[in-house]
């Protein structure tokens, strides 16, 4: 029985990237072939300036020569700008692709063929959200690992033509095992942070009679102004706790790497002006394993999960018409 | 005894103030192809998605002794439908469809499928959006014939095809597809294509069942008369139930008159189901102009 629901479960995200290659496939693509042409046309343009390849050289031989610590921070920062883009990228993805997603088939109809098979209206969002939440991540971590291969490989040319160790100068610094898995690991909590976001958009294509995506935006929005409004006038000052902060806050939570101790970082650098984080400080595990404890992400998860009862339920009533 | 595939108490269902379907009684065994025929917004719709547990509803209902609005999941598994031409997802690809159902439905049989769709021009890499609008209906209609399902309900099948693949599909449909396990219940406009399969009847109009039986009991109640000239007066004297002029001939439709008598006034026969359709179901019926039925009948 579970075996079996496990396997459905997996032909219905099939069916969603089916569905949706752009938004899934050719857009992770594209942004890495997009960062891979950036980095070549730099490289062309340093080849034409540096004649001889004389400062890239003594460039890479300083790097060489730099301490580990050292190394592993430049190193975790490019790979970390590099895997940026794609997380922000795939927020805005995945919010047009849940906007649409309970919504589509009921104006084209072809919900009556998805209510045709025997597919409980729980599994049919549940693989939804799980698209959303896992098969997404992992699709651009696909991207992300292809770009962070390609210029660690684009790196180690440049390191033997400076004649220097590419395996304790490049590749260990890269360290790419721990970051790829510091990106899993680190993407699937950040689903999480965005799960009550996901959920609502998710709940609206539920019911919206149309442009779900619209209804998704403008409730919190104007229930944030009517708040912001109604504070002021009422006490003459803003409201300590504004709707449309906490979904602000709330996303870029969901979209920077969960793996970065920002606290640490931002109380650092307050005491401290001229302090440099350590790779370890972007890499971190006990970043991502904090979020388990923390009452705000299971609040949000709640939340979420009434939102996915209510899209279960307006799904379950849900017809062409 | 038979057991019940459809059984409805006291059915119904309101939108506001409009009674879609009022109190209907239904019991259907297996093994039957039952045309549910009627008007457009007689509660048709209405009463399938009831049935397929696609909308609410007050009174009893049991499919396959399920409570379709609770047990739907379940459900799906032993019946199929077709609610409407062209609603597969115009995004997928022939063979991404094929594979979803295998996948997801446990009663699809690809080889059975496969052999349907080699009689048709429909390529497996095609995507649905590319597929004229009649090979759309093909595609669902091999998917959904080669579910091995107790019930297949069939809304409109062949709205918008052409004659000869309405007449094929219908002739596969009883050929290859129906059994004495199986039951079909089909909606359509088009009666005359399928009265030769049916083997129930029903109309419905403003959500009331006006006729409920099987065609052997039908065609045993209603005869049709072709009256001439000198009969007229006697004939109509025997109440038929319905009157129309072709040719400068009178045909009267009556409804339990004696045999005999009927034989006495001219030539018998049976009532086609559009006929019957318009003499029951319309009150327009009594204009003489009307009976579109009945005048393609003649041409």
């Amino acid at each position: 029985m579970n075996a079996n629901m496990f396997s459905r479960l997996w032909v219905l995200i099939r069916r969603e990237i089916w569905e949706s290659p752009v938004a899934f496939k050719w857009t992770p693509l594209i942004i890495a072939g997009f960062i891979l042409l950036v980095t070549i046309l730099l490289l062309i343009i340093g080849a034409k300036v540096d004649n001889e390849q004389v400062f890239t050289i003594d460039g890479i031989r300083m790097y060489a020569q730099m301490d580990d610590a050292q190394q592993r921070l430049m190193a975790a920062g490019v790979m970390f700008s590099a895997g940026s883009l794609f997380h922000q990228i795939m927020f805005l993805v995945v919010v047009f692709y849940l906007a649409g997603s309970l919504y589509d088939d009921r104006r084209d109809r072809s919900i009556l063929f998805w209510k045709s098979l025997p597919v409980s209206d729980q599994m049919t969002v549940a693989s939804k959200i799980l698209t959303a939440t896992v098969a997404a991540p992992l699709m651009y971590l696909g991207g992300i690992a292809f770009i962070q291969l390609a210029l660690v490989l684009i790196a180690s040319g440049y390191g033997l033509m400076a004649d220097i160790n590419i395996f304790s100068e490049v590749w260990a610094p890269a360290n790419l095992p721990k970051v790829w898995t510091v990106t899993l690991l680190g993407s699937l909590v950040q689903s999480l942070w965005l799960l009550p976001i996901y959920a609502w958009l998710m709940f609206c294509s539920s019911w919206a009679p149309r442009l779900p995506i619209l209804i998704a935006v403008l409730v919190p929005v104007l229930i944030g102004m009517f708040q912001h409004f109604w504070s002021f006038f009422s006490n003459f000052r803003l409201p300590d706790f504004n709707l449309l902060w906490v979904i602000l806050e709330r996303i870029g939570r969901g979209v920077m790497p969960a793996s970065v101790e920002w606290e640490q970082i931002i109380n650092a650098s307050e005491s401290e002006p001229s302090f440099v984080p350590k790779e370890e400080m972007l890499m971190s595990f006990k970043s991502i394993g904090n979020a388990f404890v923390s009452w705000e992400m299971w609040i949000g998860v709640a939340i979420g999960m009434l939102f996915l009862a209510g899209s279960v339920w307006f799904r379950r009533r849900a017809t062409d018409s | 005894m038979e057991s019940s595939i459809i059984r409805a108490q006291g059915l119904s269902r309101r939108y506001g103030s409009t009674i879609a379907l009022d109190s209907v009684d239904l019991d259907i065994p297996a093994g039957r192809i039952v045309g549910l025929i009627g008007p457009n917004g007689a509660g048709k719709t209405t009463a399938l998605k009831a049935i397929l547990g696609l909308s609410k509803f007050s009174g009893k209902l049991e499919v396959l002794g399920m409570n379709p609005s609770k047990d739907r999941d379940d459900l799906m598994e032993d019946v199929c439908f077709i609610a409407d031409v062209a609603v597969l997802p115009r995004w997928a690809r022939v063979w991404q469809i094929i594979e979803l159902t295998e996948r997801l439905h446990p009663r699809f049989s690809r080889e059975q499928c496969m052999k349907y769709l080699a009689r048709t021009k429909i390529k497996q890499h095609s995507k649905v959006r590319t597929l004229s609008k009649g090979m759309v209906v093909q595609l669902h209609l091999a998917l959904v014939m080669s579910i091995d399902a107790k019930l297949l309900i069939l809304d409109e099948p062949t709205l918008g095809l052409d004659i000869l693949f309405r007449k094929q599909f219908y002739t596969s449909l009883l050929n290859e597809y129906f059994d004495e396990q199986r039951t079909i219940l089909i909606t359509t406009h088009q009666v005359e294509e399928v009265e030769h399969i049916l083997t129930d009847l029903i109309f419905i109009k403003d959500g009331k069942l006006i006729v409920n039986n099987t065609m052997d009991d039908i065609y045993e109640q209603y005869t049709e008369v072709m009256v001439g000239p000198d009969g007229l007066e006697q004939a109509r004297s025997l109440n038929p139930i319905h009157e129309r002029v072709l040719f400068g001939r009178h045909i009267m439709l009556f409804d339990n008159a004696d045999q005999k008598r009927l034989g006495e006034l001219g030539e018998i026969h049976k009532p086609s189901v559009a006929d019957l359709f318009v003499a029951l179901m319309g009150e327009q019926a009594n204009d003489q102009t009307d009976g579109s039925g009945a005048g393609e009948k003649a041409a």
